[in-house]
């Protein structure tokens, strides 16, 4: 049976397919201002890569905070839940995720089937997501994705004392007209954001293993300024920014099959021509 | 919509409304066309949403027209003692929650904010703040409050006496009860007599005092009975509506005529529901117990949405009763008694123990602890709590938010907690 997660976030959004429980393809788009736009087009990218029409899907089920605006989604699920279920399914024995996404943070703990036990949200504030990342990107006029190398070659992180988004690009631009090494500001960014989501984390009375998703995830220096401050192993996912859909995709495995197990018909997306 | 429609809106939210209102207020005319409109569509189907609408419309046309000596009292402060008076209770707290709920709120804490209230002090107190420098409540002759669970109201309060230039009364209460602290209350509440007797002419008269006593132990047994239909299932009252008309009556009107017609009509409304067995949701999957005296007054899609997913809050803790009857023999002796075993008071072990046994009894799948920021009392216990539900078996979700002030909820932010909280409950 193929079945589909669709994970629609504030900055991206991804599909996942599924075939018989394993992956068959998935796709990375950013979100736009178009919620339904970026499901479908991550949606097509996904059954091209799988070599599918939308068609051959039984069922998708979406989830993120556009999780209600994907028209051909069967079911919804909240982000918590299928992250919990992704994280579980590439590493059975985790007990704690740590999801940092666009625009929130998540600490989830789970049990031993992957359900979820009880959860910790970042408030409304940025600080600790990806677009806060993003921001200090801009400020230091570094690209997003190198910031993770930058901070490991630092020589000392630069402490950062403001959390609020505004304050800390502030902050930032004072310490680069100081004449600060911008490495050493990155480590101190990702040092600030690690100490927020140890906070949360203790919260919970956190068990571990530990794994780690969502987009900020592939940025080493967040990581490794995690596991210090947790003195623990985190398990990071190939790629960590689908764990999301694929837990959505999971939910759709285990619909009952009384649900319908159907998609439903207003899918219009136009794949059936590419996609052979 | 246009532009020029879109700022047209937005001045007769932020400026004719609370002018209408004001007007409403005031006038006397126009507020009995007001409570006749507001309860021409809930008049068949709850009487007691009738009755909540004639005590708010009735208090305010009094207190503006000052028919008899107006006290501001805090919600924690027993509303017996301006009964006991023959005084106007007016509860400015229980005023900022109706001011959000009918979205004047925003203009009233802007009003206060633009006055050097802090961002940091309680959206309700913000909120009252900007009702009081608005012209928008009766002017106090006196105002009363308690320093217990509240740690800004008696700071407001104090505030709310200089700014009209009238005397303020705090009744201390002891961190807990037990030793000095019953004697300590009632020497208090005597001087509190004399104080009220100088102020304001109105003395303490035993008969009077008897009676009221009377009312509110009458109105204490309904409220009992009430909560005992509130064990049922389908739950036939919503926590939304437990959260506020009818907590606004419980501390405005105990002690009084109408707050027994009241509670004796919404006991009339559920029972009938219950006879019906009609729930406020279709089909009830889900029980929850509501923790904290807060819920967001504002408009909001908290309760739609547990509602959509078959969740429903079954009781709240705002609506325990927790005091034994009092004796009308002896009236302060038992109002000391009422506010000392107030669960919320000392260490949280009261609090948590009172949680557990409403959560037994009403037969709760999960709980909702509302932390409203500025609730230093409720918020900090929070986790507490959730750690010991947790033990028993009960998931709590810890939901951050702002009782008053809209600028602090995130529609999807909260969906989202709110569902995966559904989730995880299974």
């Amino acid at each position: 049976m193929i079945v589909a997660g669709i994970d629609i976030g504030s900055l991206s959004s991804e599909a996942v397919i599924l075939e018989d429980g394993e992956i068959m393809s998935y796709s990375i788009v950013l979100t736009g201002a178009d919620t339904q736009r970026a499901a479908k087009t991550c949606m097509q990218e996904a059954l091209e890569k799988a070599h599918l029409k939308f068609e051959a899907v039984s069922a998708t089920v979406a989830t993120g905070y556009g999780r209600i605006n994907v028209p051909f989604a069967l079911k919804t699920v909240t982000e918590i839940t299928c992250h919990a279920r992704g994280a579980h399914w590439l590493f059975p024995s985790t007990r704690t995720v740590i999801d940092m996404g666009g625009q929130d943070s998540k600490v989830i703990s789970i049990d031993t089937e992957g359900r979820v036990l009880d959860f910790v949200m970042n408030d409304k504030c940025a600080a600790g997501t990806g677009r806060f990342l993003e921001v200090m990107a801009g400020a230091l006029e570094v690209d997003l994705m190198e910031m993770g190398e930058r901070s490991i070659r630092a020589k000392d992180g630069i402490a950062i004392s403001s959390m609020c988004t505004v304050f800390a690009e502030s902050e930032v631009i004072s310490l680069i007209a100081g004449g600060c090494s911008k490495n050493d500001i990155i480590r101190g960014l990702h040092e600030a954001i690690s100490k927020r989501i140890f906070t949360m984390a203790g919260k919970l009375r956190m068990e571990k293993p530990i794994t780690m998703s969502g987009g900020v995830a592939k940025n080493r220096g967040i990581v490794d300024a995690l596991r210090r401050l947790l003195k623990a192993a985190i398990h990071v996912p190939e790629e960590p920014q689908i764990v999301g859909a694929l837990g959505a995709a999971l939910s759709a495995w285990h619909l009952p099959s009384e649900a319908g197990m159907k998609n439903r018909g207003d899918w219009g997306g136009g794949s059936e021509d590419r996609a052979s | 919509m246009t532009f020029s429609e879109t700022i047209m809106l937005e001045r007769i939210k932020t400026e004719l409304g609370p002018r209408v209102i004001r007007g409403l207020l005031r006038s006397g005319f126009a507020m009995e066309s007001a409570k006749g409109a507001a309860k021409w569509s809930y008049r068949r189907e709850n009487r007691a949403f009738g009755l909540w609408l004639d005590f708010l419309f009735d208090t305010m046309k009094r207190g503006f027209r000052k028919e008899r000596p107006v006290v501001w009292i805090s919600a924690f402060t027993p509303s017996e003692i301006p009964h006991a008076f023959d005084l106007e209770p007016i509860l400015p707290e229980v005023i900022a929650s109706l001011a959000a709920h009918i979205g004047v709120s925003e203009h009233t804490i802007s009003i206060a904010e633009q006055n050097l209230y802090s961002m940091d002090l309680c959206s309700f107190y913000r909120c009252g703040a900007g009702l009081a420098l608005g012209g928008y409540l009766p002017k106090p002759d006196l105002i009363i409050s308690t320093s217990h669970l509240c740690d800004g109201a008696h700071r407001f309060f104090h505030n709310m006496s200089q700014l009209f230039g009238c005397d303020h009364y705090l009744i201390d209460l002891p961190y807990e009860n037990g030793g000095r602290a019953h004697t300590y209350v009632i020497d208090e509440l005597n001087d509190l007599a004399d104080f009220i007797g100088k102020r304001t002419g109105r003395h303490l008269d035993d008969e009077r005092a008897a009676g009221v006593l009377e009312l509110s132990n009458r109105t204490r047994g309904i409220m009992l009975e009430i909560n005992e239909l509130r064990r049922g299932v389908p739950s036939p009252l919503s926590g939304s509506e437990g959260m506020s008309y009818v907590l606004g009556m419980n501390f405005s009107t105990l002690g009084s005529q109408l707050g027994l017609a009241f509670f004796r009509a919404l006991h009339g409304v559920i029972q009938e529901r219950v006879n019906r067995v009609e729930g406020i949701i279709e089909e009830e999957r889900y029980r929850l117990l509501w923790l904290h005296h807060i819920r967001p007054y504002y408009p909001n899609i908290i309760f739609d949405i547990l509602g959509g997913l078959g969740a429903v809050v079954s009781f709240e803790e705002a609506n325990h009763i927790y005091w034994e009857p009092m004796d009308p023999r002896h009236p302060l002796e038992g109002l000391a008694s009422k506010m000392l075993s107030n669960f919320g008071c000392g260490p949280i072990e009261h609090r948590v123990e009172a949680i557990l046994e409403m959560a037994r009894k009403y037969r709760v799948n999960g709980a909702i602890h509302f932390s409203h920021w500025g609730c230093r009392q409720s918020c900090g216990g929070s986790y507490m709590i959730r750690d010991v539900m947790k033990e028993r078996g009960i998931p709590t979700l810890v939901l951050d938010g702002d009782g008053a002030d809209i600028r602090n909820y995130s529609e999807g932010q909260t969906r989202t907690r709110l569902e995966a909280f559904i989730e995880m409950l299974g």
